[in-house]
């Protein structure tokens, strides 16, 4: 508790600072030539990798990864998002074909968690916040859900569900159904900013208001909306999979 | 009225019925899935995903009234 307080007092005070417009990677973007959102994103990416490379080598030695650590430690962090998203998997996707599909998803939690979570330290941007990365993301999923219901399914399949179950109302629904499967990235990515940019926004202002003490509050709602973003962008994915991939048992007649 | 205000207050009026419409329809869910956690505390976690999902969907409707708003306010300066 009094780390975490440590914590908040620190990110507010550097608030101050960055106040005057200061950035971290400013230099970096310019020698780069790549707007700001990528450049973090990638840098991202890159922790994600050593971050997986780390845990992967403390739990190399089976004999011993078989018993948990003590305490708050880097590894039983990783194992509790880890335990968190592949039960979600399992109750949204099904039993069967959760586990299948449980590490995308794992890493699309994480990699949204993370680039999130970075917005709350002053002078950075989170990638989130920009259109594009939200998109990006977005169309990524629609892609994978897609691609996994038609090898699934077979392409005769995947198509005739956009149907419905009557053949005479077939070409209203067949609209009505494409309209909403196409809107599913655009409202992905643009749930994702909207929250995001509006969290950084409110502790934009109030840091600029008052700088020391008065923002604590607002990082904790800020940490909560990144994770309750991130959680339900995963949770909508899951639910897009499920739709794709487990209709087939149902059949036509059961809806 | 010029045209220019007309798309400052289309775009205003355009998120404040959505986000209005929206949340009274969240205020909704929220509440009879916390009547059913009231009455039987046990179903916690099953009630909880689906109430997510659906506050979801939801709030996609309200997200597109923004990117209404969204292109308005762009074309105010122009």
């Amino acid at each position: 508790m009094k780390f975490i307080l440590a914590l908040m007092l620190l990110l507010t005070s550097a608030s101050a600072l960055a106040a005057g417009g200061f950035m971290w990677l400013e230099g970096l973007t310019h020698s780069v030539g790549q707007p700001d959102h990528v450049v973090t994103f990638s840098i991202i990416c890159v922790l994600f990798l050593i971050l997986g490379i780390i845990y992967r080598a403390k739990t190399s030695n089976v004999d011993k990864a078989l018993v948990p650590d003590k305490g708050i430690t880097f590894r039983n962090i990783y194992e509790f998002f880890g335990d968190f998203i592949y039960n979600l998997s399992k109750s949204t996707i099904g039993e069967k074909e959760g586990p299948e599909y449980f590490k995308f998803f794992m890493f699309y939690f994480l990699l949204i968690f993370m680039n999130n979570l970075i917005g709350l330290v002053p002078g950075f941007m989170p990638p989130t916040e920009n259109l594009n990365t939200g998109l990006g993301l977005g169309i990524l999923v629609f892609l994978y859900y897609n691609f996994h219901g038609i090898r699934v399914q077979g392409l005769k399949a995947h198509i005739a569900h956009l149907m419905g179950p009557i053949a005479a109302m077939a070409p209203l629904i067949f609209v009505i159904e494409l309209i909403s499967h196409l809107m599913r990235p655009l409202t992905l990515g643009l749930r994702i900013r909207g929250n995001m940019m509006g969290d950084h926004t409110v502790l934009a202002v109030f840091s600029d208001l008052v700088p020391y003490i008065v923002p604590i509050p607002f990082y904790v709602l800020g940490i909560f909306v990144c994770f309750m973003q991130a959680f339900v962008f995963t949770i909508l994915s899951m639910v897009y999979m499920n739709l794709a991939v487990e209709l087939q048992d149902h059949g036509d007649h059961a809806h | 009225m010029d045209s220019q205000s007309m798309l400052a207050l289309g775009a205003a009026i355009a998120i404040a019925i959505g986000a209005y419409g929206g949340t009274s329809a969240q205020g909704k869910a929220v509440a009879a899935a916390l009547e059913g956690i009231a009455r039987n505390p046990a179903a916690k976690s099953d009630i909880q995903t689906p109430m997510i999902i659906g506050l979801a969907l939801i709030e996609s409707l309200v997200i597109l009234s923004f990117l209404i708003a969204f292109f308005l306010q762009a074309k105010i300066g122009a």
